[in-house]
């Protein structure tokens, strides 16, 4: 298995996200022989489902799939923080909020997060949140996708 | 996740929408793009045009976006075929796109097409 894009964030359209194979390990993911466990992606927001204090669920819609996206929002109370400095979790758990006011349905969000399983389905746990404005940024984003899949991500590294 | 029942609207150019068209279908989910037509506020009913294509847009499950006259929609939502057999979507979401590139998005929309076959026919094989 090639371990080159594991730490980076792949760009990936809904369905080739959607269609990763999940590895023994539960943080990774396999695309081409190719060891994956983070993801950008770009769709319009199509669903929103926030629990204060603890989560907020949305879907994003590429065209080509919806993907399901998670963002935590329990920092203050996680018993999974603990060995954090508490100024840094409070930043985070602050910075979350913030992106979580930005989710509404019908905006067009660009997502980056860690590739996870929830139930058999591959979702997305959410790091970063960019609203775009621009309508062209997504179809820059689809071509990005191409250009990197075609250049990188499906490219066979020889090491012989 | 119950949010992952929700369908994926299939990008699809009006023109690409006749009864023919594997787009053409009761209950399809889609996203299409055109410029507004004609706007009735009290049936809340769009009309989007591409060329000569148009295509009816029910708005009334959308909020919070204003309809101009010559600006440029982009909807998702479940298609309708009336027993006239005109389609209507019934739009979930909705946005402005004026500022966007609708050639480089037919262009583009293409090679998103094809990249998705191929890679959908190498995971198959």
């Amino acid at each position: 298995m090639d371990h080159t894009l594991q730490n980076t964030h792949v760009k990936l359209l809904a369905f080739d996200l959607l269609s990763l194979t999940p590895t023994p390990d539960p943080a990774t993911f396999s695309r081409s022989g190719k060891l994956l466990s983070r993801a950008e992606i770009v769709g319009t927001i199509t669903s929103r489902d926030h629990k204060p204090s603890k989560f907020i669920k949305f879907t994003v819609d590429d065209g080509t799939g919806c993907v399901p996206c998670v963002l935590w929002l329990n920092h203050l109370t996680s018993l999974y923080l603990p060995r954090r400095d508490p100024s840094t979790v409070r930043l985070i758990a602050g910075v979350a909020t913030d992106f979580a006011a930005k989710i509404k349905i019908g905006l067009v969000a660009r997502v980056r997060g860690r590739i996870a399983s929830y139930r058999g389905d591959v979702q997305i746990t959410v790091s970063d949140v960019v609203i775009e404005k621009d309508p062209n940024m997504e179809v820059l984003h689809w071509l990005d996708c191409l250009r990197l899949a075609r250049k990188r991500y499906d490219v066979v590294v020889n090491k012989s | 996740m119950a949010s992952s029942a929700i369908k994926s609207g299939a990008l699809v150019n009006l023109t690409e929408l006749h009864p023919s068209s594997q787009f053409y279908e009761e209950g399809a989910s889609l996203r299409v793009t055109g410029k507004l037509q004609d706007y009735a506020v009290e049936a809340a009913m769009a009309i989007i045009a591409d060329g000569n294509a148009i295509l009816k847009i029910d708005t009334q499950h959308l909020r919070d976006l204003s309809f101009r006259v010559g600006s440029i929609y982009q909807f998702i939502g479940e298609l309708h075929i009336q027993a006239d057999c005109e389609a209507i979507l019934q739009a979930r979401v909705g946005r402005n796109v004026d500022g966007l590139d609708l050639n480089l998005y037919r262009q583009s929309l293409q090679l998103l097409r094809q990249f998705q076959a191929d890679r959908m026919n190498n995971t198959v094989t």
